[in-house]
């Protein structure tokens, strides 16, 4: 059976150009680069020049200014962690609601460890409300902590304006987004148009480099204290020798990205529209998460009311589809998305979510695939649902009241 | 985290949305007997009905000759179901043996289920049961007499532990003992209970003080009475002579009189987001949120009426 990858925000596939960009660093040139003779010299230079790429890929910024990471959840610990304990007279963070668990868990511990955190709310696009942003900004604010787009809806938010409203209040206010999301996949210019941004955290293989590679962006005379301790490596910022295939790998994955991205961009947006326009179509009672809002081209979250999303994936993954969800049964706890909660999604849908997410890989042969097999499999767990009339195709009417309820009474 | 599942909790659950004959998928009309546990916003529900054969002068000989279900959950919740209503069948029990089904039975029957999903059998077993005390009401039987312990309103009342699934006190140490759970991630993988916010986990009348208190009988110590909150004074800037009030008002004097004529005179507005401070944050409306040069309407114009007007320390920030 054809395997149809369309869980591009978890992980992507590695490009083939990258991964034959790899290759002589593990076993030709192998060496450590911080070795002094001759060999590893060239695998210095590899490095330097993966910074260099990477750097003008965000707009052009000083190579210096670039950490390679293991990961985008080491880049948002170490600019969160790392801010804090470079700036101690300041208690006070303000992030959102709807933060990937790398920077909701950080700041979780750091209001564990006494700190003030400002959880902004969103409203059903999954958008900010900018009057209580300024509201939260005070004398107090050591960081304001806002990712770029959204892993689960891919709502995008105002960073160029949310960064700049931080700066104009207070310079001294540490200004970090997580774009894990969107290096690659949207223009980021660190230069010119995200001029108040100081730091920002991204991650190798949501733009076909492999897992274990990120970096985070640390504008120059940022106040920021190392996570990892133990080397000299990045100019003592991040010690640990220098992952130099992985490295090599991430920087020709973003010049492949940063070479098509228009077309591409265009044509996955058409895909996804497309699988949206169709679905909503074919089956009553469905939504589509952050639709109101900005977003990703590549995102569809859609929730289907009165069944559960394990269940759909389940029959999905019988089809070779990939696909993830926001319900409980898949989080590994026991309540349903955070992002869909924050969002106000009616709790009788919030169980019921997919997220289909797209990359320049898929064909419209494959998005025509999930258009024909996916309402076939709502309406078959519809039909073992207590709460669907599968005679008239219809929500029960006590159902339908249990809809208008709205959100999730239980949290 | 793949899937896990016995090629039976896999065939059983595929042949119960395919609809295939044998699945036990649908509601009996008039049903013997109706029970459902779960609910939509805990992210698993079923409604089980039965019917039975009705003994002619004895209705505790009565036995099930039909078990249906509908279910939303994922797909061992729907295993589950399938299984509960195979094993009944094929029992040919009467109602009150019936009760004597386990969660285990229906575990043994799909051959295993992941230690995380135990809940999904957990639920049937509350089902049917529901389903039973429901039959012994319309027929009569009174099972208190027959010495079943019927703990029917349990569920509404008693103090809430775990407040992410409204779980009580009474219905969770009635589990606790029942199911022989013996620490926290037993607790939640079997009824749901902490696996949410997990603060119930520690809390004062928590879980563990559950789990202390049957197994090792030590008294737990008691909830508190409300909680507490401490109001955190927002920290301020140092604010201009005026009172903030005062401050407030004259700022929007000046921009009603000095500001907002010009920019409805081109189909734009103004409106003040904020003040700290002698920050006035200010957002433009109308024509003036599309024009390239709000950035610039809003510096000079704004930020010069008010600095002119109120105090020169004003700056203007646009939202």
């Amino acid at each position: 059976m054809q395997t149809i990858y369309v869980d591009n925000n978890a992980t992507t596939r590695v490009a083939p150009e990258v991964y034959e960009a790899m290759a002589p660093y593990f076993t030709d040139c192998y060496f450590n680069p911080s070795s002094m003779y001759e060999p590893a010299r060239r695998a210095a230079q590899a490095l330097g020049q993966a910074r260099q790429k990477i750097a003008e890929g965000l707009g052009g910024i000083e190579p210096e200014e670039l950490l390679f990471t293991a990961c985008a959840t080491e880049g948002n610990n170490t600019a969160i962690m790392g801010t804090a304990r470079a700036n101690p007279a300041r208690r006070h963070i303000i992030t959102t609601a709807v933060e990937h668990p790398a920077v909701l868990e950080v700041c979780r511990e750091l209001e564990r460890a006494g700190y003030r955190v400002t959880w902004l709310s969103v409203d059903g696009n999954g958008e900010l409300d900018m009057a209580e942003y300024v509201r939260a900004l005070s004398a107090d604010t050591l960081l304001v902590s806002i990712m770029h787009a959204n892993n689960e809806t891919g709502v995008i938010f105002p960073i160029e304006r949310l960064s700049r409203i931080a700066k104009e209040t207070d310079p001294a206010i540490v200004f970090h987004t997580d774009a894990t999301q969107t290096v690659g996949k949207l223009p980021i210019d660190l230069v010119r148009r995200l001029p108040y941004v100081d730091l920002l955290s991204f991650s190798g293989h949501k733009f076909h480099a492999p897992k274990g590679v990120g970096g985070l962006f640390v504008r120059r005379g940022t106040r920021c204290r190392p996570f990892m301790l133990g080397g000299h490596q990045e100019q003592g910022r991040r010690a640990g020798t220098e992952n130099v295939p992985y490295i090599v790998g991430m920087a020709r994955a973003l010049e492949l990205a940063l070479e098509t991205r228009a077309q591409d961009e265009a044509r996955i947006e058409r895909l996804r529209d497309r699988l949206e326009s169709a679905l909503l179509e074919r089956i009553p009672c469905i939504q589509v998460n952050g639709r109101g809002a900005p977003r990703l081209p590549n995102t569809s979250n859609i929730s289907c009311h009165f069944i559960e999303g394990e269940a759909m994936l389940y029959q999905l993954s019988a089809h070779g589809i990939c696909a993830s969800s926001g319900s409980a049964c898949t989080s590994g706890s026991l309540e349903p998305s955070h992002v869909l909660r924050a969002m106000k999604v009616p709790f009788t849908a919030v169980h019921g979510s997919v997220r289909f997410s797209l990359s320049k890989y898929n064909t419209e042969e494959e998005i025509e695939k999930i258009i024909e097999v996916f309402p076939v499999i709502v309406a078959n767990l519809r039909k073992l649902s207590p709460y669907w009339d599968s005679a008239h195709n219809r929500p029960r009417p006590e159902a339908e009241n249990l809809a208008r309820q709205g959100h999730d009474p239980a949290g | 985290m793949g899937w896990e599942y016995s090629e039976k909790t896999k065939k059983l659950f595929m042949d119960a949305v395919q609809g295939k004959p044998g699945t036990h998928l649908g509601e009996i009309e008039n049903p013997d007997g109706m029970g459902e546990h779960g609910s939509i916003a805990c992210g698993d529900a079923m409604r089980f009905t039965f019917r039975v054969k009705r003994h002619p002068s004895d209705p505790t000989q009565d036995i099930i000759t039909e078990a249906r279900y509908l279910t939303f959950g994922c797909t061992s919740a729907i295993a589950s179901s399938e299984a509960l209503c195979d094993i009944i069948e094929r029992g040919a029990y009467t109602p009150i043996e019936a009760l004597r089904i386990r969660n285990s039975d229906i575990v043994e029957y799909l051959g295993g289920l992941p230690e995380q999903k135990i809940h999904c059998s957990v639920m049937g077993a509350e089902a049917l049961e529901a389903a039973v005390f429901n039959w012994a009401q319309r027929r009569g039987v009174d099972l208190a007499a027959l010495g079943i312990d019927i703990h029917d309103r349990e569920s509404a009342e008693g103090r809430i532990v775990c407040k992410c699934f409204s779980l009580t006190e009474p219905y969770l140490k009635r589990k606790i003992r029942e199911l022989n759970l013996r620490t926290i991630p037993e607790i939640t993988n079997a009824v749901k209970a902490g696996g949410g916010c997990t603060s119930c986990h520690h809390a004062p009348g928590g879980l563990q003080d559950l789990l202390d208190e049957i197994w090792l009988g030590k008294a737990g110590s008691q909830p508190p009475d409300s909680p507490r909150f401490e109001i955190l004074p927002e920290e301020t800037r140092p604010v201009p002579e005026l009172s903030p009030y005062q401050f407030a008002k004259k700022v929007e004097r000046a921009i009603d009189e000095y500001v907002r004529p010009s920019l409805r005179m081109d189909g734009g507005d103004v409106e003040i987001v904020d003040i700290k401070g002698t920050l006035v944050y200010c957002r433009l409306d109308g024509a003036c949120a599309a024009c390239a040069g709000a950035g610039h309407t809003m510096k000079m114009m704004v930020e010069r009426a008010l600095k002119d007007q109120v105090d020169e320390r004003i700056r203007v920030i646009q939202v």
